[in-house]
């Protein structure tokens, strides 16, 4: 894995660490991250046979920072109880998409962008539904003004709701993950 | 493309941003003012349950006067209505607890009595003291439907002061400074009723 590759994946951990909380806040920065980056890839296929090697980089800065800032502004507009969940984290997106401008994510097949999105769409629901459920004890609190999510038990176990419950969670479902991909051991063969 | 073209392209693409995201800004920011100001009001308002009243509470404050109480200092007041016919009258009333101020939202009904507490504002101590700035507050909960005569003034205190009220573990002066400020704005309430409810009885 290359140093650019690394940064990338540890840019993507800020949002998958930080922004997912509750079931709210992982799919609202799902939906900003969907936008700007799906829009962001649009407007760069067009531009992109124009720019050469130097510009591409101002360019693509300014357009991230564009989509971000509008669609953050939409967001807000739209529904200012998720803003406040993910405030901190939709500026980040802008940052995102240069980052992976830079780490080629855009030049790869649509398939494969696709999956990887999946693979990070994937991840965050199932991590912002398990920490608000063992955090909170509440599956999708806050998602609207007029539903109170589905209250499973009253008290949580607060740790889940911190980033370092975030990073052993993550972990777990890792090695989970590992575990359950790995090929079985060859069975013993016993010697007489 | 040679290095002009890539930096025209660069100017257009930046004005177009700046631009896109003024108007953007621009077109939403008051849509985006009165969705927050409905927020903070919903956190304000929510020891009344929704359907009690049909009023903006918040938007038509009370002038109160002699808010020096013997504990506590109110700050405000607003008035719920429901058809027109007053439900409960919102004080806010700040106390000095053992870190520092307290600010109370205390909610009493037509008839003087409590509908609910919340805090707005604490410094005490982190799981100690501070357990009174949570919502929802079983403790603060103690204090509905009681009114300033019931109990009586001897009862309205901890039960370490010879009292009936529970206090939260470990923060006797929080609980202490809470309680009084709560009997102090059942007490307002009683001397001002008029006032505070307006023309109707």
């Amino acid at each position: 894995m290359n140093t650019s590759a690394t940064l990338s994946n540890s840019m993507m951990l800020v949002l998958l660490i930080g922004a997912t909380d509750s079931v709210a806040g992982a799919l609202a920065t799902l939906l900003l991250f969907t936008v700007a980056v799906s829009a962001y890839g649009l407007c760069m296929t067009a531009l992109r046979s124009r720019l050469s090697g130097e510009s591409l980089l101002p360019v693509s800065l300014v357009l991230a920072a564009t989509l971000a800032s509008c669609g953050e502004i939409l967001l807000q507009s739209a529904s200012f109880q998720w803003h406040q969940l993910i405030s901190l984290y939709s500026g980040l997106i802008g940052l995102q998409c240069v980052v992976l401008e830079h780490n080629g994510f855009f030049r790869l097949p649509i398939s494969e962008r696709l999956r990887l999105c999946g693979l990070f769409a994937a991840l965050m629901t199932v991590l912002g539904v398990l920490r608000e459920l063992i955090g909170q004890g509440s599956i999708g609190q806050h998602l609207s003004g007029r539903w109170q999510g589905l209250i499973l038990f009253a008290d949580g176990l607060h740790f889940a709701t911190l980033a370092p419950g975030a990073f052993i969670l993550l972990g777990l479902l890792l090695a989970a993950r590992q575990a359950w991909t790995r090929p079985a051991p060859p069975e013993e063969k016993h010697h007489p | 493309m040679n290095r002009t073209g890539s930096l025209i392209t660069l100017a257009l693409l930046a004005m177009t941003g700046v631009g896109v995201t003024c108007v953007v800004q621009h077109s939403n920011a008051p849509h985006i003012a009165a969705e927050r100001r409905q927020l903070e009001d919903r956190k304000l308002l929510d020891v009344l349950s929704v359907d009690t009243y049909d009023n903006q509470p918040l938007e038509q404050p009370l002038t109160l006067t002699d808010t020096d109480l013997r504990h506590s200092l109110l700050l405000g007041g607003y008035r719920a209505t429901r058809a027109g016919q007053p439900v409960a009258v919102l004080l806010r009333s700040q106390t000095e607890g053992y870190a520092g101020r307290i600010e109370l939202l205390i909610a009493v009904d037509a008839d003087g009595r409590l509908l609910g507490v919340k805090t707005l504002e604490q410094t005490e101590t982190p799981a100690l003291g501070g357990h009174v700035g949570d919502w929802p507050n079983a403790w603060l909960q103690t204090f509905m439907g009681k009114s300033s005569k019931q109990p009586t003034d001897a009862g309205w205190a901890l039960k370490k002061d010879q009292g009936q009220f529970d206090q939260i573990a470990g923060a006797t002066v929080t609980s202490r400074a809470t309680i009084n400020a709560i009997h102090d704005a059942l007490r307002y309430f009683d001397e001002h009723r008029t006032s505070l409810l307006g023309s109707a009885p």
